[in-house]
């Protein structure tokens, strides 16, 4: 009798545990495809862990890589100088205000983005040096490659509120129901 | 023989490393700069930069530049790069740096800026100054910002403590260009918080020819820098001589400013001095410079700078105004 109640039991948590789904979709401005594109999901559904997080935005050949780095609040971003010139990593307009001092080659130094924004990233000695950190409070975010193209992983199907942040124009929202197969495409006019 | 042995050990480990990133990418540049002085001189310049990293993590930097002005009587607009009125190779080297942590080796082979203090472009090329410091303007018997090695620099260390040499011939653009000759330089280095502080020595030959200028060119320097909260402090002191029975020390101390408040404004300032010592040539200069830096658009920057020293200038004046424009290009594959 208990293992029918069990084999009952797991039959019923299949039927409505939710279907993850690895989500495709294109960036575009107008027809063209638009690289490093910002996409992000918001719902109640989606789980919020408080794990620690930890990525690494270099500066390597005087330019910061990548271009564009997405996380989640709450990450540890890593700042290693990989040239042989010194770095002085700050950001103070928007997002979070940080400024790391000068520091050499195999120093690493780090900034915990902790509340959702768009942080502008300089290098004080190389003007020429910039970066994007967006910071979202969503587990489920990608950016967009040299084709556009991004992959947003592991998201539960359902109903979500999107997001979509290119450097320069103003960010689009939009609502969107997620089903097996079904891309996700951002265009902006 | 010794030397020779330790450079061929360590450019070997350096090269034979284990190469761990996945793609090569790089970057090419082109900078113009344009810009005017009360000193009536009118200069254009351009700078070509193409550098990046092999799969290999071998890194690969080379700079032309081409660049002419109205008159030649003037240090204005010579921070970095010579008014030739010719295309020039400036830098082209190969280098591989290794590092963990604690340590750090780096070998660079090619043609590169004299690794003596506070030396590279970025740090003297408009960087919101118009003018190199006067014991590093080439026309001033000093240490030129133009002068280049050919040869091999190696640097060993921790990231806190490092020692940078160079073992190559003189390859100088510009005015002065030095003789040739064995050119050995040393650069040793420590960091600690946001403070920098280097050591630095060049023996070589002079520039000057060889029936006014006899013996041999040797400069010793101390560079330093701090910065922190958007306020840079950096010098330089730099004593030596530009070939024997004369001497050259100098100075300077440079501040920049770029807060929140000043937007697109970076703020500078600068006090020097020289002091040439060759009897009845000698020549004694203090020189003062306010001025900024504007950053109009990601591409486009103006810069001005307000300069009075005690001696008089290339126009006779004791106070001077440059004013420059640098539209620079990027493009990275």
């Amino acid at each position: 009798m208990s293992s029918l109640l069990a084999a009952a039991l797991w039959f019923a948590s299949l039927a409505t545990a939710a279907i993850h789904l690895d989500v495709q979709g294109t960036a575009r401005l107008g027809d063209t495809p638009e690289p490093d594109v910002v996409v992000w999901l918001e719902s109640p559904a989606l789980s919020r862990s408080m794990d620690s997080r930890r990525t690494v935005l270099d500066q390597r050949n005087l330019r910061f890589s990548p271009r564009v780095l997405a996380v989640q609040v709450g990450t540890i971003v890593d700042f290693p100088n990989n040239d042989r010139v010194f770095h002085n990593v700050f950001s103070f307009r928007d997002g979070k205000k940080f400024d790391l001092g000068l520091y050499p080659i195999g120093s690493v130094k780090r900034v915990t983005f902790d509340k959702p924004g768009v942080s502008r990233i300089f290098c004080n000695i190389h003007p020429q040096m910039a970066a994007y950190v967006v910071a979202v409070d969503s587990p489920a975010f990608a950016v967009s490659d040299d084709t556009g193209a991004f992959t947003l992983r592991g998201v539960p199907e359902g109903s979500y509120t999107y997001h979509a942040w290119r450097a320069g124009t103003q960010p689009l929202t939009g609502s969107v129901t997620l089903r097996p197969g079904q891309p996700l495409d951002i265009r902006w006019p | 023989m010794a030397m020779k042995s330790l450079v061929s050990v360590i450019c070997t480990c350096v090269l034979t490393a284990t190469a761990t990133a996945d793609a090569q990418s790089f970057t090419s540049e082109l900078s113009v700069v344009t810009g005017g002085s009360s000193e009536e001189v009118a200069i254009l310049g351009t700078q070509a930069r193409l550098f990046g990293e092999l799969e290999s993590e071998i890194r690969v930097y080379v700079e032309g530049a081409w660049a002419t002005r109205s008159d030649a009587e003037t240090d204005a607009f010579g921070g970095a790069y010579p008014y030739a009125g010719r295309l020039q190779l400036v830098e082209a080297y190969a280098e591989r740096i290794v590092h963990g942590s604690r340590w750090l080796a780096g070998a660079r082979l090619g043609r590169y800026r004299t690794p003596f203090g506070i030396y590279s472009r970025g740090d003297h090329a408009y960087t919101g100054f118009l003018r190199a410091p006067l014991i590093r303007y080439d026309g001033y018997y000093g240490l030129s910002n133009h002068f280049l090695e050919g040869g091999a620099n190696l640097i060993v260390g921790t990231p806190s403590v490092n020692a940078e040499v160079s073992l190559g011939v003189p390859q100088d653009i510009g005015t002065a260009v030095r003789r040739p000759g064995f050119d050995p330089v040393v650069h040793v280095q420590a960091y600690r918080g946001s403070l920098v502080v280097g050591f630095s020595h060049l023996r070589s030959k002079p520039y000057e020819r060889r029936s006014f200028a006899r013996g041999q060119m040797v400069f010793t320097g101390v560079d330093v820098r701090w910065m922190q909260n958007g306020i840079q402090l950096r010098g330089e002191y730099i004593a030596g001589r530009p070939f024997d029975s004369v001497s050259t020390d100098g100075w300077y101390v440079d501040a920049m400013v770029h807060k929140p408040a000043l937007g697109p404004f970076t703020l500078v300032g600068r006090v020097e001095d020289l002091d040439y010592e060759a009897g009845r040539r000698s020549a004694f200069n203090t020189r003062y410079t306010a001025g900024g830096r504007v950053q109009l658009t990601t591409a486009i920057a103006g810069h001005f700078n307000v300069l009075h020293q005690t001696e008089p200038l290339a126009n006779g004046k004791k106070t001077g105004i440059d004013v420059g424009l640098t539209v620079t290009l990027r493009h990275g594959w």
